[in-house]
């Protein structure tokens, strides 16, 4: 599974990271996903699964899917 | 004079070539104790109602935040400030750098310059000694080469040069101001200000520590030290050192409120190639500052492809980025970069030129103008060689270009067959890159802002939309105190709003970086508090910051009342109230009804006239300036009816 973490949300990830390639073995929730890697649900502000927007974290996602997560764009 | 500040003000009248300085009263320093406070009220003090923003009698006024030049990260920040040549309105515009905090070093709090030379000048203020100088041989000439001379000619390497460009020169009414190449007063035309008194440049050097002006220097010290070591363990500043403004391109994008195509869409299929992801791969060089400060968050680059880029002139930021690409439809990083580094060069607002070549692409598109008019130029989007030779024709006043430089309230008013509603201007002054279709706060910010569509009159609704947030947090102090929707428009979003803009405010009046407070960033509010105190030994509490950021937001109305704006004047562009046309919020406008409600809400809690938009005598008494009010006689409403 790709995951791209905008803005500010590669901060909680110990490495810093923008995008992380995680292989997953079967499916895994979304909540369960972001609490292993530590990012806080508060911090996201839009999630895109295979490019669709998708409002809440309670969905199952694949090896095969692309995540991109993103914090609360302000100004500037 | 108290702490905290010299209050030494320069007068400057290039007409007569007469110098003097005048120390401000306490009472002045109190009430407007920097940047946006002390512009507004020297504006109101020293135009006459009516001047011309490009006629000798107009005013411009350099003005130094109370905090600008502490050893405080993100504390950098100079306000410009002058009638507009764009908008005809109060105009204004904030840099950080390092020209703000040597002219703190030379002992001064502002310098005003009133008149026209008759030639080209540029002043030298070296601590007390201040002169003007024959800038003859500047004129015409690249910054850098012009930087340079005037640090020979005055002999010291470490002379701060702000000066205008091509663009400022030839009265290009949204020309910027810049010093070092990378730091810019980017809105409303103060270039062209510069440019209308024949004043090139103006260079500053000072020897005075700002810890010597205050009331607890080794406080204020350990404060900065404690912010600078807050910087990395932040999300948000961090995310500012590391990656900076390019990194908000694909988040606007994935929901659907990145501008695209002069705002028709929100969504640009071509984003990827101007996300962080490639700017980080092929663009970025590494990572500048502005002074003592730790966020670092200026961007270094350089870009060999279809298009070469040097460093010169620093990197794009975000709304250069969504400017010149997706509002342009051009998706080549090469491009965009250098369709910055050409208005860096020639000194003009990236979102204002964008924005009015996107326009003229939309224009041509339709059918509403052709290559008669475009001087042969195939002006259609996606055309990066034509986009890049508009800033050229912009810059020197040729040809089609000649026309673009007026704005796009101009250009659309020259135009016409319906163009003016979707000539994404506000006041005359084009909108930043944000879309407030996705978050409609900024969109009373575009519609009340004094100086017509800035991005930065307040916090943005996504700052409070999620209670668990860290920037919800920040902004807990202020008195927010629920979370509601971005796209929420009702009477506790203009409440939200209002106290927003206020805090906004403050910080443009303390020389605060956007990018240093909360909600947005890593100061928190009580930081703030503790800063200005240690500056000044004011017993100064959270609410009395609020007001000082309210009383200069309400001198700049008094100011716009005064030109004769009006409520009609606090509009958005009619596109805004059509439906978007891809992305994630694919068919969603604002409504027109609810915004009208909300733009009603929000003058109520300003405590202003809702039907006029004037501040009422009443809240201006309460903010300490009903003189204000004289200026207006029989004009302002006692109370709110």
């Amino acid at each position: 599974m790709k995951l791209h973490l905008g803005g500010s949300l590669s901060w909680y990830d110990q490495q810093k990271r923008s995008n992380l390639l995680i292989p997953l073995e079967g499916p895994i929730a979304l909540n369960t996903l972001l609490r292993q890697l530590s990012i806080p649900k508060g911090e996201i502000a839009i999630i895109s699964i295979n490019g669709s927007l998708f409002d809440g974290d309670d969905i199952f996602i694949n090896d095969a899917d692309i995540i991109k997560l993103y914090p609360p764009i302000g100004g500037g | 004079m108290g702490y905290g500040s010299t209050g030494k003000l320069l007068y400057i009248n290039l007409t007569d070539g007469s110098i003097r300085t005048e120390t401000m009263p306490d009472e002045t320093y109190r009430l407007y104790p920097g940047g946006k406070a002390l512009a507004a009220y020297l504006l109101l003090k020293n135009i006459a109602p009516g001047v011309q923003p490009l006629s000798p009698e107009n005013v411009l006024v350099l003005a130094n935040g109370l905090l600008t030049g502490a050893p405080l990260s993100t504390a950098t920040r100079f306000t410009a400030a002058a009638r507009s040549p764009l908008t005809g309105a109060y105009g204004e515009s904030e840099a950080g750098g390092f020209w703000g905090p040597e002219l703190k070093m030379a002992g001064f709090e502002a310098i005003v310059i009133s008149g026209r030379s008759k030639t080209p000048v540029y002043i030298s203020i070296h601590n007390d000694a201040v002169e003007i100088r024959e800038a003859q041989h500047l004129w015409g000439q690249d910054p850098i080469y012009v930087q340079e001379t005037i640090r020979q000619e005055l002999g010291d390497k470490l002379y701060r040069v702000l000066l205008i460009g091509l663009g400022g020169e030839n009265l290009v009414r949204y020309a910027a101001i810049s010093h070092e190449m990378r730091h810019f007063n980017g809105r409303t035309g103060m270039g062209a200000v510069m440019g209308s008194k024949n004043l090139k440049a103006v260079a500053v050097r000072g020897n005075e520590r700002y810890l010597s002006q205050a009331f607890e220097p080794r406080k204020l010290a350990e404060l900065g030290k404690t912010l600078a070591g807050q910087v990395k363990n932040h999300p948000q500043s961090w995310d500012m050192q590391v990656k900076g403004t390019p990194a908000l391109t694909s988040g606007m994008n994935a929901a659907g409120i990145l501008p695209t195509r002069n705002f028709r869409q929100g969504f640009f299929e071509g984003a990827a190639n101007v996300s962080w992801d490639a700017y980080e791969k092929d663009l970025l060089k590494g990572r500048g500052s502005c002074h003592a400060c730790a966020v670092r968050c200026k961007r270094e680059v350089e870009i060999n492809a279809r298009w070469s880029v040097s460093n010169a002139y620093g990197g794009p930021e975000y709304e250069a980025i969504a400017g010149f690409s997706s509002d342009c439809g051009v998706d080549d990083l090469s491009a965009m970069a250098k369709a910055n580094e050409l208005c860096n060069k020639y000194i003009l607002d990236t979102i204002s030129t964008s924005s009015s070549i996107a326009f003229a692409m939309e224009c041509f598109e339709r059918g509403l103008i052709g290559l008669k008019e475009t001087d042969g130029i195939e002006l259609r989007f996606g055309n990066a060689d034509a986009m890049l030779e508009m800033i050229e024709l912009i810059a020197n006043r040729r040809g089609f270009g000649n026309l673009l430089a007026e704005g796009t309230r101009q250009l659309s008013q020259v135009i016409g067959q319906g163009s003016g509603q979707f000539a994404m201007q506000v006041k005359g002054e084009e909108l930043a890159m944000h879309d407030p279709r996705g978050k409609v706060g900024v969109g009373l910010g575009y519609a009340v802002c004094e100086t017509g569509a800035d991005h930065l009159v307040s916090y943005h609704d996504t700052m409070i939309a999620n209670p668990d947030s860290v920037p919800f947090k920040g902004a807990l102090p202020l008195g927010i105190t629920e979370a509601m929707p971005a796209r929420e428009l009702s009477c506790r979003k203009a409440s939200a709003y209002a106290l927003l803009e206020n805090w906004s405010s403050l910080g443009k009046v303390i020389g605060l970086c956007y990018f240093g407070p909360a909600p947005r960033s890593f100061i928190q509010v009580e930081q703030v508090q503790s800063a200005v105190q240690s500056a000044t030994g004011w017993d100064i509490s959270i609410a009395d910051l609020l007001q000082i950021g309210e009383r200069a937001t309400n001198l700049a109305r008094i100011f716009n009342v005064r030109e004769g704006f009006s409520r009609e004047d606090d509009t958005l562009p009619e596109r805004l109230f059509m439906p978007l046309e891809n992305g994630a919020l694919n068919g969603i406008g604002i409504s027109k009804t609810d915004f009208d409600l909300a733009l009603t809400d929000l003058y109520r809690v300003k405590g202003w006239d809702p039907i006029s938009a004037m501040p009422t005598r009443q809240r201006l008494a309460d903010l300490s300036i009903e003189w204000a009010a004289d200026l207006l006689p029989g004009k302002i409403p006692d109370s709110i009816p």
